[in-house]
């Protein structure tokens, strides 16, 4: 997996590419909480993903509930069929903002 | 009636001999008799006639005539005529002048009528008076005349003058003999010879047919009943004996007919001895069509262990033993290796040849070694011992049931039908190289397939496709991909079958040129599994197991991603649970069959079964969400069936998806 981070203002871009599974989620929960210590709202860009498993959707409710509990929003962006199937049967589809 | 003929011959030909020998003889001996006879009546006849005619008194002869007067010198000599006459056997004796056309008698004798008077002057007989003028001079002819005369009869008559002083002849002994008396002994002695003769004759012929009839025709008719015996008892014990010593031609044949049973006999052992010979390799030879059927694997299911795969095979021999053959085994516990090979040639060469190529290419295929190195040796060792110039055909692959990974070499054989799940039967085009024991230098190389769950793989020799009827026409790739397809649905043992009949029906009357076989598997189930410390560094090596697995299952790529959650879910699970002081196994088990793939986790950590687990409420917003129990909520989700079992202190979770639900 690789992250590549931009910051534009008030808000960081992760650009995520890979595969999210138990041996890299630290890394990608890392880097969200992070934008969060220095940007309110976190843009995560899953073009590039093609693969999330529960350690990786835990690393984005964790990024979720930061962005909530600093007044911040956390969108998901370009997500293919495959993750967003997961989104879904997760209820993540509706819990989280993806764009 | 047949064996009586000789006899029967040789009497009718001695009968014809002694005919021709009898008359013969008889003839000789009347002839040579009756002219001695003759001379010795002439002699006798003569002797009389001068006899009398020195007897008599020439000077007194002529007297008697001028007087007609008989005195006591008359008298004394008709005495004298009398006498000699009736000692002998004259019929006429007499005494008379010839004159020039009678003659007159003076003295006459005889026994029977006719007997004239002194004086009595009587006619020639016809002839009579040329010998009486012919013997009135001084040498007379010292022959007979024969006459038949009215008066006298039938007559030999012997004439001699009788003289006077003075040495004149004055008148005519004449001595008669009667022809039919001397006729009479004649015939009586020819009488006499001819009984004798054929007395004679008979008694030797009959001799003489005891004779061939014991030295010729007995011991023929014993020489023919010895053969006849002989002909009859060839087969048993040896009774052939005949006694003929007739010291012979006959006695030899005996002998080369006790020479000829003898060898007859000798030549009889042989042929038995030959017989039985080839009664022998014809066991020994129904021996070996058993052993190299039984050389083949012919217990079906094969592999009643082996849930991966289904595998039928059969063989029909065109001769007793056939150069055809297959084979299967399982190289090593995942891999299972399918041979099908037609050797050139029919009989016991190539049957020969076939149990070679067999055993060399079963004993080299060995776990991890590439097929192509594998035909390279076998077709070195079979170059070696190869002076016959056969060759062989083959087709080798081996699957590698944990992958559906095929390896093949193909040395000139026919390609094979493969048939994708729920898809008729196609041929796989695979590059045919160099056949087997053909040329010592070649290298083959190995090809690739793949083959998914559910696949199936048909290997067959041309005697299948070069099956011919009695039209002539050959059975061929089109028909036997027709029927292949009308009957993909089923399992290779029904499959075999079916296209067995099939060509049979093609076939019909016309006689099986090759042997047929056949090879059917069905790739029933793919299976692999994989043990591992239970650590989340190994998550990589676990997914890239189960992707590489599921990769040429035909799954779609959504179907793979969820998998791969799945197997990340309850790996990462049983790493982080199972184990409190963090070390243990765990163990991948991996099953594609059909539509449907099943993935059984087993651990021996502490029971634990993640089925029980509270599931997350998903409905509610994310602020409310608990982190924790997505994972196995996800697996839940995704799989159709999911199991847990306690069983012998492992924890085993099972889970199933089918593609098509």
């Amino acid at each position: 997996m690789n992250i590549v981070k931009t910051v534009n203002g008030e808000e960081t871009t992760l650009a995520v590419e890979g595969r999210i599974d138990a041996t890299n989620s630290k890394e990608l929960q890392d880097a969200i909480i992070g934008s969060f210590q220095t940007t309110k709202n976190l843009v995560v860009d899953f073009e590039k993903v093609a693969y999330v498993a529960s350690a990786g959707l835990r690393a984005l409710l964790l990024g979720h509930k930061t962005a909530v509990s600093k007044s911040g929003v956390m969108k998901l962006i370009h997500v293919n069929d495959d993750v967003m199937e997961v989104l879904r049967m997760t209820g993540f589809q509706s819990a989280l903002h993806i764009e | 009636m047949k064996h009586r003929k000789l006899g029967m011959k040789a009497l009718a030909g001695m009968s014809f001999l002694a005919v021709i020998i009898a008359v013969t003889t008889c003839l000789t001996i009347d002839i040579r008799y009756k002219k001695e006879r003759m001379s010795e009546y002439n002699n006798m006849a003569f002797s009389y006639a001068r006899a009398a005619a020195e007897y008599i008194d020439g000077d007194r002869v002529l007297s008697y005539i001028q007087t007609n007067e008989e005195d006591d010198y008359y008298r004394g000599i008709r005495n004298f005529l009398e006498i000699s006459q009736r000692q002998t056997d004259l019929e006429y004796y007499s005494v008379f002048v010839p004159y020039e056309n009678d003659l007159v008698y003076i003295w006459d004798v005889g026994d029977e009528e006719g007997v004239r008077s002194l004086g009595y002057h009587e006619a020639y007989m016809e002839g009579g008076k040329e010998a009486v003028s012919a013997v009135f001079c001084q040498n007379p002819p010292q022959k007979m005349s024969i006459t038949r005369d009215e008066t006298y009869g039938y007559i030999a008559s012997a004439y001699s003058p009788v003289f006077n002083s003075a040495g004149d002849p004055v008148a005519v002994v004449g001595v008669d003999l009667s022809m039919p008396g001397i006729r009479r002994g004649l015939f009586h002695f020819l009488m006499a010879v001819i009984l004798s003769v054929f007395g004679v004759i008979a008694v030797s012929m009959g001799a003489f047919y005891v004779f061939i009839r014991k030295n010729i025709i007995i011991p023929i008719d014993r020489l023919n009943k010895a053969a006849k015996d002989m002909v009859g008892s060839l087969e048993g014990e040896d009774t052939f004996h005949v006694e003929i010593h007739t010291g012979d031609e006959i006695e030899e044949l005996s002998e080369s007919f006790a020479q000829m049973n003898l060898e007859l006999r000798e030549y009889l052992k042989k042929l038995s001895a030959v017989t039985a010979e080839k009664e022998r390799i014809g066991a020994e030879l129904d021996i070996a069509t058993q052993i190299q059927a039984d050389m083949l694997p012919s217990i079906f299911p094969a592999f009643p262990e082996r849930e991966e795969i289904d595998i039928y095979a059969l063989m029909d021999p065109a001769k007793e033993v056939g150069g055809d053959f297959y084979d299967f085994f399982m190289v090593d516990d995942k891999h299972l290796a399918m041979v099908i090979a037609d050797v050139s040639g029919k009989g016991v060469p190539a049957a020969l040849f076939m149990v070679i190529g067999k055993t060399l290419i079963k004993d080299h295929t060995k776990p991890g070694r590439p097929l192509g190195e594998v035909f390279t040796e076998v077709n070195r060792l079979l170059c070696e011992s190869n002076k016959e110039g056969l060759f062989i055909t083959a087709f080798e692959c081996v699957l590698d049931l944990s992958t559906g990974d095929m390896a093949y070499v193909n040395a000139g054989h026919e390609p094979p039908f493969i048939a994708g799940r729920n898809e008729g039967y196609h041929v796989r085009s695979v590059t045919p190289q160099f056949v087997l024991a053909g040329f010592e230098e070649m290298t083959y190389e190995t090809g690739e397939l793949h083959l998914a769950p559910g696949d199936r793989l048909f290997l067959f020799t041309d005697g299948v496709t070069e099956a011919t009827n009695t039209a002539e026409e050959l059975y061929g790739m089109e028909r036997l991909e027709l029927v292949l397809c009308a009957n993909a649905e089923k399992n290779p043992q029904e499959l075999l079958q079916t296209v067995k009949q099939a060509v049979d029906e093609f076939v019909g009357e016309a006689e099986q040129f090759d042997d047929i076989t056949m090879l059917g598997m069905m790739f029933r189930k793919k299976k692999d599994n994989l043990t591992l410390r239970a650590e989340l560094a190994s998550l990589e090596t676990v997914t890239d197991f189960v992707n590489r697995f599921m990769d040429g299952c035909g799954y779609d790529n959504k179907f793979q991603t969820q998998i791969d959650i799945v197997v990340e879910e309850i790996y990462v699970n049983i790493c982080s649970y199972a184990y409190p002081d963090g070390i243990g196994d765990a163990t991948l088990e991996l099953a594609a069959e059909g539509d449907r793939l099943t993935l059984t986790f087993t651990d021996s950590g502490f029971a634990y079964n993640p089925l029980e687990r509270e599931e997350p409420d998903i409905t509610l917003s994310a602020e409310e969400r608990e982190i924790g129990g997505l994972g196995i909520f996800m697996v839940k989700q995704i799989m159709d069936e999911i199991t847990y079992q306690r069983i012998d202190g492992k924890n085993v979770l099972k889970a199933a998806k089918y593609t098509e639900k």
